[in-house]
């Protein structure tokens, strides 16, 4: 080692694993949590909301207008915002985010249900589907390319907007950022940004796996 | 440069100075094709050495299965599309030696969805290709709302948005459109193809008296055939792999089909289709047969014809069973063809066809011998 | 709730460089200079992509990238480089982060446009200018402030965080406040960022509602087709 400030991969190499709290690793794991937290808990809570939109048709409106209208504010107020209520913790960062999640997600499930054909819809109920199969058997495999679309953006967002909660000490790889603000050095911002974004591409080409998987008939049109 | 027809000059010049086509007398309207073959780059040959002419103030419909490049070919007039060989002419001029958009404005093309702008109100859609060329707002309009009545729609219509339209009158409006600056050719691409068979055939037949008034170069391309047979004055009947298999009009089209794949294209009932073409002028007619209602007696005749008292046809009465009226089939004397006398005749229990004038009125009675006599001449003739 | 009346009550906060007054301002200097910069480029980029069909995969790439970077990251990155001096190594990263949104939304909107309505635009003798201005933008209208509107949102988010770097504007109160546990400004300015964040959105709502023809946004009442349509067909 030498005795100049470090490069970028010594520096890495010597703050993944310090034992202490704060090491990348430490960092990384914080923010793998509190970035798939929202994802799924945005995903639970516009599945039903999604649903009674589609179910009852007056409700979307509304919901849409509230949803957009959360979406539009910026992350940084409602994280201070929350700390009265939720402390300094992982929550606080969480919670917002769920519902930037959701935002996306019930345009995308009413959206995904809506694009399947009357026709095919009107088939399973001659087959004698009842809702809840149809639902499951029929049309949520057949929205599932739109609402997975609609995830890939949720992913991805959420996985960016977690480093701003480093302004409130909880931002996972964020913290990075502060720390090299704070203390100016390059590599800290240069890894942190690295992170985020492969963290960010391995989520969307996992999602794109899963879409994959769940809609074989879709890889089959294409090879014909 | 020198090649260029009068009109296509004229129009030229006038695009600058803000008018629309030269006057009656200076347009010339003949469409030519010469040899015009389109081949794609992966081998697909869309039209085959395709050889016609579209002649001046009649409607030439090109007419074919999917693939036969009757879309094609007509694209190729206003140049949407360029062809591989051959050449397309307007009059003696080639299409190629005109900028297409200048082209384009001395051309009408109606399409099958209409395509009006859905961000403008009615009248500015009609109004688009005058606007284009620098007419004056208030003269575009003006001739615009002359438009949208001449189709045949209610002037209330010219503030409203195309989305408001049922598709009908969507159609309508496309046509107005494309004759807002007076265009000598139109173009037409399947453009009633889209809407139900009750609006068509309003459709089809507001064409028709459209192009009494107006005398336009019209080509029109359809895959129906009896569309085809119906509006065209010449029909050219296209192959698969864009070839032409006939080009005649619609009598000879039926009476002689040029090969098997015409004579499929045509479908059956030919023979009564041809029908539509003779005319019922030389029909004789038996005045004999025409007793006033609530005359008493009947005679020898086993069916008479009553009429009211202003000589329009009340109903057949059967020799045994008198005040019973039953349902006459009319025609027009003269004016409708033989497939509606025949038409008329199998209405009627008598099987005779009442002959009547433009005002309903009777004129006399064509008998099923005389009707026998006319179809016997006609497959002799 | 003390907090929000003690913030807005002093009068100290209305007045002076540090006031509320001169913080709004700063915030929507900022916010405009980056939305109007970040338009110029994508808003034309997005038509000429759009129209001729060239480059797309700019689009697709810049759409992917743009949502996956840190905006903290980002100006940091800048602040680090090329100094506090002055306000461009904050505005730079502001304005590239507001290019991605616009430039998807102007490309789809335009891709997005019926094919006939095309085809019968160039097809009645418009020229390429012409159809794009006339007929593609009016239709695409809809999408494309929809992009602007979702720039808006990331412009006024990102220049609250920016604050942290050293700029101006609203995001002083709150970031300040935390750090020296000032929680009136802390509240006191979250309220008015939220408040500035839904006044930029219903701004938006207005505008597309001003300039978006009704035949294309559909708003007029449908009883008025039905005499129509029953009318002549």
């Amino acid at each position: 080692m030498g005795d100049g400030p470090p490069s970028l991969w010594e520096w890495t190499a010597r703050n993944w694993d310090t034992g202490r709290a704060g090491s990348i690793r430490d960092l990384l794991g914080d923010h793998l949590l509190m970035s798939l937290v929202p994802i799924v808990a945005g995903l639970a809570l516009a599945l039903p909301l999604g649903l009674a939109c589609i179910r009852w048709r007056w409700l979307y409106q509304p919901t849409a207008a509230l949803f957009n209208v959360l979406y539009a504010l910026p992350s940084l107020p409602l994280f201070m915002m929350l700390i009265s209520v939720t402390g300094l913790s992982p929550v606080t960062v969480i919670i917002p985010l769920t519902f930037y999640a959701a935002a996306v997600l019930i345009p995308a499930v009413v959206d995904g249900i809506r694009a399947v054909p009357e026709h095919v819809r009107q088939s399973a109920v001659a087959m004698g589907f009842t809702p809840l199969r149809r639902l499951i058997r029929v049309e949520l495999p057949i929205a599932a390319p739109v609402v997975i679309a609609g995830l890939r953006v949720v992913a991805v967002s959420s996985i960016s907007l977690v480093s701003v909660g480093a302004l409130i000490g909880q931002g996972g790889l964020g913290m990075l950022f502060t720390r090299a603000y704070q203390n100016p050095f390059l590599p800290p911002v240069i890894v942190g940004i690295a992170l985020i974004v492969l963290l960010a591409l391995v989520a969307d080409g996992l999602l794109v796996l899963a879409q994959r998987l769940l809609t074989p008939w879709e890889r089959a049109r294409r090879t014909t | 440069m020198d090649r260029r027809s009068l009109w296509v000059q004229q129009i030229m010049v006038r695009s600058w100075q803000g008018v629309a086509a030269p006057p009656e007398s200076e347009r010339s309207r003949v469409i030519t094709f010469d040899a015009v073959t389109k081949r794609y780059p992966d081998g697909t040959v869309a039209v085959d050495r395709l050889s016609l002419e579209a002649r001046t103030g009649e409607t030439t419909v090109l007419v074919g299965p999917s693939g036969c490049g009757k879309t094609t070919s007509l694209r190729m007039i206003n140049r949407m599309i360029d062809p591989t060989e051959g050449r397309i002419l307007l009059d003696d001029a080639p299409v190629e030696s005109v900028d297409p958009a200048v082209l384009r404005r001395g051309i009408g093309y109606v399409i099958q969805q209409a395509g009006l702008f859905p961000h403008r109100k009615v009248l500015d859609n009609i109004a688009t290709v005058p606007y284009l060329l620098g007419w004056d707002r208030k003269r575009a309009r003006g001739r615009a709302m002359d438009l949208l009545e001449r189709v045949g729609l209610d002037s209330a219509l010219a503030e409203r948005y195309p989305f408001q339209l049922s598709g009908g009158q969507q159609q309508r409006v496309g046509v107005a459109r494309a004759l807002a600056a007076d265009p000598p050719v139109l173009l037409m691409d399947e453009p009633f193809s889209a809407v139900d068979p009750v609006v068509r055939t309003s459709l089809q037949d507001e064409l028709v008296r459209l192009q009494a008034e107006l005398n336009k170069t019209i080509v029109f391309v359809t895959h129906d055939i009896d569309e085809a047979i119906k509006l065209g004055d010449r029909v050219a009947v296209l192959r698969v792999g864009g070839e032409l298999a006939q080009f005649a009009d619609p009598k000879t089209l039926l009476t002689e089909p040029a090969d098997d794949f015409v004579r499929e294209f045509l479908g059956r009932d030919r023979g009564i289709r041809r029908l539509q073409f003779v005319s019922t002028r030389g029909l004789k007619l038996r005045t004999d047969l025409t007793v006033q209602e609530g005359t008493d007696g009947h005679g020898d005749e086993p069916w008479l014809l009553a009429t009211t008292a202003d000589g329009r046809p009340a109903g057949w009465v059967a020799r045994g069973r008198p005040g019973e009226l039953e349902p006459a089939g009319t025609f027009r004397h003269g004016r409708d063809s033989m497939r509606a006398a025949l038409d008329a005749a199998l209405l009627s229990p008598s099987g005779h066809a009442v002959a009547v004038d433009e005002q309903g009125k009777v004129v006399g009675v064509a008998t099923r011998q005389a009707l026998d006599e006319a179809l016997t001449e006609t497959a002799d003739g | 709730m003390n907090w929000l009346i003690d913030f807005f009550a002093d009068p100290a906060r209305w007045s002076g460089p540090y006031g509320i007054p001169m913080r709004l301002l700063e915030h929507l200097e900022f916010s405009a200079l980056a939305l109007f910069l970040a338009a110029l480029i994508a808003v034309p980029l997005g038509l000429l992509i759009g129209h001729t069909g060239r480059g797309h995969l700019v689009v697709v790439v810049s759409a992917n990238l743009a949502r996956a970077i840190p905006t903290l990251g980002v100006l940091v990155l800048f602040v680090l480089l090329l100094g506090t001096a002055s306000i461009w190594p904050v505005i730079i990263p502001l304005v590239l982060l507001a290019v991605p949104p616009i430039l998807v939304n102007t490309f789809e909107g335009i891709r997005g446009v019926d094919p006939e309505l095309r085809d019968a635009a160039y097809g009645m003798g418009l020229r390429g200018g012409q159809v794009l201005g006339q007929v593609l933008v009016p239709v695409a209208l809809p999408l494309i402030l929809l992009g602007l509107r979702l720039s808006a949102i990331q412009v006024v988010a990102t220049t609250t965080v920016a604050a942290y770097t050293g700029l101006g504007g609203l995001g002083r109160f709150v970031i300040d406040g935390f750090a020296t546990q000032d929680y009136s400004s802390v509240f006191g300015g979250s309220v008015l960022i939220v408040l500035f964040a839904l006044v930029v959105q219903f701004g938006f709502t207005l505008v597309q509602r001003v300039t978006v023809s009704p035949g294309v946004s559909r708003r007029l009442k449908v009883r008025e087709q039905s005499p129509a349509r029953r009318g002549n067909n």
